[in-house]
């Protein structure tokens, strides 16, 4: 690493050419709009001629609108259970870095990464097909095992009439949406994050292993005190690309329901709220200062996380 | 990673097996789940309405091959033109990291936190807020309804993640070969050239494979920005197939099938690469 001071840089000047179109880049394609966003969060607008300057107002209805604040609880919601969703990932990668045997952990390695080919769409289809009403596996499996008598009972008991009809419509009753879209890409390893965590494992010298035998740690203390210390830098950056992608995330769900959020607008997070204030209601004003606010709510979050997430090496 | 854990857990007792076997078990039935779309997706391509709504997890006795001259018929089409708006931008976005991340790995000059940080705090900016300027930016750019539009905003998009990672790598690299080059008198083209390129290879081609991806599987502004049906890219082609009323299984799963074509193609050209360049480098965060 070199240091150049200001009086190199007469000489050295050429170095910042190199960055020059890459920052020309992120300047009218990031900074730009983003800028433009802002400049337009205080304006009522529609996206297109019409501007008027209204001041905080679009700020002030956004902490007081109901729909936006129902999509921030859902978020709430949605990181804590994709916080349990990150495990899956985790396990398998222990589990494969544990093995006996450099062979099988390069072929178990190859193996996950094969799926990545298959279109993003097909993964949707078929859950889509899995919690069909009708001819989805999943209620003729509850039907078949007699499962489904228990969950009608349950259902009277709650007080919900999701189940009433004996084939309730996972992703099309307002009760029933939200588990279905929590429980969508079972068992959830994703492939990306294992051989991530498996480069982490990889760092960890055999001697610390000898150690913890010699000590007698059982499989878990092995795990809490050797493995997750050390996939620590892993596990936080999936943190932040985790966090940051729930709060932007509402691709799936605009794909599965459009932009009403599904039934009742249960899935309206924040993002397709945005979304549709600016396409569909003609208010882009409202959508920036949504964005803005979503944009410091991520801020916050990536600086709660490595402050208290703490990587020990 | 050879040395280090191969013996670990080499008790040769019964419960070492069974400890083996659980191992095993618990991997492979992560990978069934894996699998099954992949499974699935080939399953049903052959497969009229009728017979998958009768049978949709076995394979049926008459294979309607059929269904692929359809499914081609429907995205053939889009190939072409998906191909050049996720090589192009692939290309581009790795060209301009490569260059940038150079500079800020090796050098520390004045404003370099600066320059630093307006690239790293893109990645926390929500795409969807920025959506609807972008937009009207394209419009008051003339690129409404163009590939332009895509291939701009799509290296705008990827070089930021590729020089998040790429920085770190260049760091990693021996400083005696930089020194070296520049005994010989490179300059900073030439460093990249003869030095950055050829040591960091499996990085380069995981970021590559990675924005092809992103590319060959990107939706939602293609969707907002392409007007003329017949000039959409395949993902929103695939999605109006999946969209349709009446859904035709067979058919649309061959089309399915075919557009994972290209990337079986470019898996098998770069998969020990990307195994490398994912697992034993580390992205470090």
């Amino acid at each position: 690493m070199k240091i150049i001071t200001f009086r190199q840089l007469r000489h050295r000047w050429g170095l910042y050419l190199l960055i020059l179109p890459a920052l020309a880049f992120i300047c009218t394609f990031s900074y730009f709009p983003a800028a433009s966003g802002v400049y337009h969060s205080v304006f009522r607008w529609d996206g297109d001629e019409m501007e008027e300057y209204i001041g905080l107002e679009n700020f002030t209805r956004a902490f007081t609108d109901e729909v936006l604040l129902a999509g921030f609880g859902l978020i709430l919601i949605l990181i804590l259970t994709n916080l349990v969703k990150m495990v899956p990932s985790i396990a398998t990668a222990v589990a494969i870095h544990r093995m006996t045997g450099e062979r099988w952990r390069y072929l178990y390695r190859v193996l996950f990464v094969i799926p990545m080919i298959i279109p993003g769409m097909v993964w949707l289809l078929l859950w889509k097909f899995l919690y069909d009403p009708t001819f989805g596996p999943l209620n003729r499996v509850l039907s078949a095992t007699g499962l489904m008598r228990v969950l009608q009972t349950l259902g009277e008991w709650v007080g919900t009439d999701a189940f009433a009809t004996g084939a309730p419509a996972w992703l099309g009753h307002p009760d029933l949406v939200l588990w279905a879209y929590i429980f969508w890409g079972f068992p959830w390893v994703g492939v990306v994050s294992v051989l991530l965590y498996l480069a982490g494992l990889g760092n960890i010298d055999q001697s610390v292993y000898d150690a913890a035998e010699i000590d007698g740690c059982g499989w878990f203390r092995k795990f809490w005190n050797i493995e997750l210390p050390l996939i620590m830098t892993q596990v936080r950056l999936n943190l932040i690309l985790m966090i940051i992608g729930t709060l932007n995330g509402w691709g799936l769900i605009f794909i599965l329901f459009t932009d009403t959020g599904g039934p009742n607008g249960k899935l309206m997070v924040p993002g397709l709220y945005m979304f549709r204030k600016a396409f569909t209601d003609g208010e882009a004003g409202y959508a920036c200062a949504i964005g803005l606010l979503l944009f410091f709510l991520i801020l916050a979050l990536t600086w709660v996380n490595n402050r208290y997430v703490r990587v020990s090496k | 990673m050879t040395a280090a854990v191969t013996g670990y857990m080499h008790s040769k007792s019964l419960r070492g097996k069974m400890a083996e076997a659980v191992k095993h078990g618990f991997v492979l039935s992560m990978l069934v789940f894996a699998f099954f779309p992949l499974y699935m997706m080939f399953n049903i391509s052959a497969k009229t309405n009728r017979e998958f709504y009768r049978q949709p997890w076995l394979p049926t006795a008459p294979m309607h091959v059929e269904n692929y001259v359809t499914g081609w018929e429907t995205i053939g089409a889009s190939i072409p033109n998906t191909l050049y708006l996720s090589l192009v931008p692939t290309v581009g976005a790795l060209v301009l990291a490569v260059l940038a991340s150079y500079v800020f790995a090796r050098y520390r000059m004045p404003g370099h936190n600066l320059l630093w940080s307006a690239f790293i705090i893109l990645m926390l900016m929500p795409g969807v807020a920025n959506l609807m300027p972008l937009f009207t930016l394209l419009r008051n750019m003339n690129l409404l309804n163009t590939y332009t539009a895509l291939v701009l905003t799509g290296i705008a998009g990827a070089q930021v993640f590729n020089i998040f990672i790429l920085r770190n790598y260049i760091e990693d690299t021996p400083e005696e070969l930089f020194e070296a080059a520049e005994m010989d008198g490179a300059g900073p083209l030439r460093q990249i050239w003869h030095v950055v390129l050829p040591m960091n290879g499996s990085i380069l081609a995981t970021l590559a494979c990675l924005s092809f991806i992103g590319g060959w599987n990107n939706f939602l502004l293609p969707l907002l920005v392409i007007r003329e049906p017949d000039r959409l890219p395949m993902a929103v082609a695939l999605y109006r197939l999946a969209d349709a009323y009446v859904k035709e299984w067979g058919p649309m799963m061959s089309a399915y099938a075919i557009a994972s074509v290209p990337l079986i193609i470019l898996f098998i050209f770069t998969m020990r690469f990307f195994i490398r360049g994912v697992t034993a480098g580390a992205l470090k965060g």
